[in-house]
């Protein structure tokens, strides 16, 4: 491990041109990322998450303040840093195969490397006979799969994922949680996975930021400090999870002073739980 | 008027028509024109119309026979078709290149495409008159017809195609660092082969159907002049042998062309 945070984010704002006005979709942000770590974030829509991942891959980069990645100013995309959208945004016209190649054709491997880099890949996320298909013939599981391998194929040492499982059922969403945990702890590389789902949150990261809207900012950073693997059920988790609830709510729900009060003051029961967030 | 009953009805027995499905879409489409067929045959049976303007069917598969057995309809056809060829060629070539030039650089779609628009408004036979001053009455001038018939819908489709791709593949190519010259082959290009290909069709349509046109007007061989020929003679039997190739033609060039497609881009079956 290197001396010093992987990726820095220092008082960074950003701030978007809507209708003549400015919005600001990011307040003076700052978080720093372990090398190795897996960081989760996840606040409600709107409060910027997406927003900072993108700044943080370097989609993004009028911004003010500072990112730095190994120590580098952040000032475009790079191979170093991969990218997993929440459509998997295969290209329909290729196989799953050359959809995977596409993160190699900057590399500038010579051709047997990228073809063993892709076959390993699609093992590695359990695509092999899949190798020659094409994305409307994979599942919404297995097309995620593709686009996780695609970000991977490239050996970054940092991976930026964009509430990657969102759009699948509950079932695949668990099980592709369990086998993204599995190739982080085997390929060691740092993640920042964003997601409105508390439960993904905590049970993925090392550390879950909780982040509040309009404006954009961190209102939380709770350490999970428990082993892995771990229990999705397990009271520990239980409680860490009720943790970011908690602190989630009082996020989205910013009730007048006055009004708050005069209903814990008649009926502490009547007290809005709001548990869906996004 | 059974797909309308089996989609907005029931799945009822009522309402299933399994004798109809099993007569195909192959055999449906011969329904119309034999209806016609014999429409046009009672009609001439009868007399409702002089006999030197609608002359019977047997008459005219006499005509047919006879022209091919000639050789006469396959030399016009070819005649045809090879200005078409030649035309559709260079239009399509050029349209495609303004295309994708109007579709990649908002610079030249500024510049270009609002004459390009008014240019596309006058019909291409609209133009027959300038270029018969210009070029005379030669190959040229069907060549140029022909060109600007396939032109148009190239242009307009490519263009289309291009601007239509979407923004989040683009953004995958950003993240992977794609290079200027890699985004258009490997997203812009594939993912505007579908319009392209709707632009060679209706090129291709637009070729043979202003083809026709011109050689209407100015031509001593071809399909068009085939027509004119025939009506001049008063053989209206050879008009309509010659109406049925410029038909035909056309649907078979449309018919492969979508073979092609839907070979090419198997990819798209499922629709991403």
């Amino acid at each position: 491990m290197s001396k010093g945070p992987h990726i820095q984010i220092r008082n960074v704002t950003r701030q978007f041109q809507v209708n003549g006005g400015s919005l600001t979709a990011l307040d003076d942000v700052s978080l720093d990322v372990a090398e190795g770590e897996f960081v989760t974030i996840v606040g409600a829509s709107g409060c910027g998450k997406s927003t900072l991942l993108r700044l943080g891959a370097g989609l993004d980069t009028t911004y003010k303040g500072a990112i730095n990645h190994a120590g580098e100013p952040v000032d475009g995309p790079s191979l170093d840093r991969g990218m997993v959208f929440q459509e998997p945004r295969l290209f329909p016209w290729l196989t799953i195969e050359r959809n995977i190649a596409l993160g190699l054709e900057n590399s500038g491997l010579p051709k047997g490397e990228k073809k063993a880099l892709v076959e390993q890949h699609l093992e590695l996320v359990g695509l092999t006979g899949f190798a020659k298909a094409y994305p409307h013939q994979l599942s919404g599981g297995m097309a995620q799969r593709a686009g996780i391998a695609r970000g991977l194929v490239n050996r970054p040492n940092v991976l930026f994922l964009d509430e990657p499982f969102g759009a699948l059922d509950a079932i695949t969403k668990t099980r592709l949680q369990d086998e993204l945990q599995e190739i982080w702890a085997k390929e060691r590389i740092t993640m920042v996975l964003v997601t409105h789902d508390v439960d993904e949150a905590v049970y993925l990261g090392d550390r879950v930021v909780i982040m509040s809207p309009r404006p954009g900012r961190i209102r939380e950073i709770v350490p999970v400090g428990l082993p892995r693997p771990r229990v999705r059920t397990s009271a520990a988790l239980v409680q860490v999870r009720n943790r970011v609830l908690d602190s989630l709510n009082n996020t989205t729900q910013p009730v007048p002073q006055q009004a708050a009060r005069n209903i814990g003051e008649s009926s502490p029961a009547l007290r809005p739980v709001i548990a869906a967030v996004g | 008027m059974a797909a309308i009953s089996e989609t907005s009805g029931h799945a009822g027995p009522r309402f299933s028509w399994p004798s109809r499905k099993r007569i195909g879409i192959g055999l449906t489409a011969f329904i119309l024109p034999v209806a016609l067929l014999v429409l046009w045959w009672v009609a001439s049976d009868r007399g409702w119309l002089a006999e030197q303007i609608l002359p019977s069917p047997v008459f005219v598969y006499e005509t047919a026979r006879d022209m091919i057995a000639s050789g006469e309809i396959l030399y016009h056809t070819a005649v045809s078709l090879r200005r078409v060829v030649i035309g559709f060629a260079i239009g399509a070539a050029l349209g495609l290149s303004l295309g994708v030039a109007m579709g990649l650089s908002e610079r030249v779609e500024d510049y270009v495409k609002p004459l390009f628009l008014a240019f596309a408004q006058i019909p291409t036979l609209g133009w027959i008159p300038l270029l018969m001053l210009l070029v005379g009455i030669d190959e040229t001038l069907k060549i140029i017809v022909i060109a600007k018939g396939a032109l148009v819908p190239m242009a307009l489709n490519t263009f289309t195609g291009i601007r239509n791709v979407s923004p989040r593949y683009l953004e995958v190519g950003h993240a992977l660092r794609f290079s200027r010259w890699q985004r258009l082959r490997l997203i812009v290009l594939p993912g505007a082969v579908p319009s392209i290909f709707t632009g060679i069709r209706y090129g291709l349509t637009h070729s043979w159907t202003s083809l026709v046109g011109v050689e209407l007007l100015a031509s001593s061989e071809g399909l068009g002049y085939l027509l004119v020929w025939g009506r001049q003679m008063f053989w209206l039997d050879t008009v309509i042998v010659a109406m049925i190739a410029i038909g035909l033609v056309g649907f078979i060039m449309d018919k492969s062309l979508n073979n092609t497609e839907t070979l090419i881009q198997r990819w798209k079956k499922g629709e991403a």
